[in-house]
């Protein structure tokens, strides 16, 4: 497996993404992780307020609307954080941490999509406990995604400790 | 102005916070950073509700129902505001010198002030007796629009601060 993220890391787009010191490469792709994090769970959030009885007079299922909000987030974080997973292959592809900050973000997503499903499409649920969780399990990745930078193996750009 | 910001870090440097700051209180940076980001979600998708009901999407939502969201951007700005502060005094010259830092708050700034010509201004008044599929007046359209842009800008440019200066 090492040497599919060696070679990830030695990709010519990699290395300049960690190692050309543009502004444009680890730094705007970093700064759009964070906008598109604040886009997915900040949304995301806010729907799970509104199911736990918040805003009481907006109309339930309006906060649909919102939904394709949270997944231009989500989009503009997967891609953003391939980048920064090839950037830095070999120490994110074996850090614990980042194991741990892609399962949280798999339930909560799968969860997400169950949200959609349950409360705005069947209306089976009043999506109350679906909330709960959603609220815990982007706090969990955030907090992890946070940490790579503390635990593990330590990455990001060279000369930048990010802490 | 330069001497007095350079007094001001050194005496924030002295105090027993700073200390714990930097590093005494050995997860404190890290927990800070956590809630900093968390507080950061929490801000732009609770007031980025309203900004896009009053740009003209979500319709059916009374725009008065949706500002009721509004309160949980105020703690996760809160939140920000107070973890911000403890990294300042942390590390004041990590800011004082960095001009992104400067970006920073002058993006808060228009952010702020953005916010009071919201509720001072009137616009709030104006949107606050809309009922379900009525179009917000242009001037709440345009506070929507430096809200998002102005919130952005501080995301960028405190995302940024690693990269510039002499920093971290």
């Amino acid at each position: 497996m090492h040497e599919i993220y060696q070679a990830m890391e030695d990709t010519q787009f990699a290395t300049w993404i960690r190692e050309s010191g543009s502004i444009w490469a680890y730094p705007i792709v970093l700064s759009l992780h964070a906008i598109g994090m604040g886009m997915l769970v900040g949304f995301n959030w806010a729907i799970d307020f509104r199911l736990l009885g918040f805003a009481p007079q907006v109309p339930l299922l309006s906060m649909e609307r919102f939904l394709p909000w949270a997944w231009w987030g989500f989009w503009i974080n997967a891609i953003s954080g391939i980048v920064l997973t090839f950037a830095d292959a070999t120490t994110k592809m074996t850090s614990w941490v980042f194991g741990v900050k892609m399962a949280s973000i798999f339930i909560a997503v799968y969860v997400l999509v169950e949200i959609k499903k349950r409360v705005f499409v069947k209306q089976t649920s009043d999506g109350k406990a679906l909330a709960v969780l959603s609220i815990v399990l982007w706090a969990f990745a955030i907090t992890s995604g946070r940490l790579m930078a503390y635990l593990g193996p330590v990455s990001g750009l060279q000369g930048v400790s990010n802490q | 102005m330069w001497p007095l910001i350079s007094e001001f870090s050194k005496w924030l440097m002295t105090t027993q916070l700073s200390h714990d700051m930097a590093g005494q209180w050995k997860w404190g940076w890290a927990t800070c950073e956590t809630l900093h980001f968390i507080g950061l979600s929490l801000l732009l998708g609770c007031i980025g509700v309203l900004d896009l009901r009053m740009l003209g999407f979500a319709k059916h939502i009374p725009p008065e129902a949706i500002h009721k969201m509004v309160p949980f951007g105020v703690a996760g700005f809160s939140l920000c505001a107070i973890t911000g502060s403890l990294f300042f005094i942390g590390a004041p010259f990590q800011y004082v010198k960095n001009i992104a830092f400067l970006f920073k708050l002058i993006f808060i700034a228009i952010a702020g002030f953005n916010i009071l010509f919201f509720y001072v201004g009137g616009v709030h008044k104006k949107i606050a007796n809309l009922g379900p599929d009525d179009t917000p007046p242009l001037s709440a359209r345009v506070v929507s629009w430096v809200s998002i842009i102005a919130w952005f800008g501080v995301i960028y440019w405190g995302r940024m601060l690693p990269f510039v200066g002499n920093a971290f």
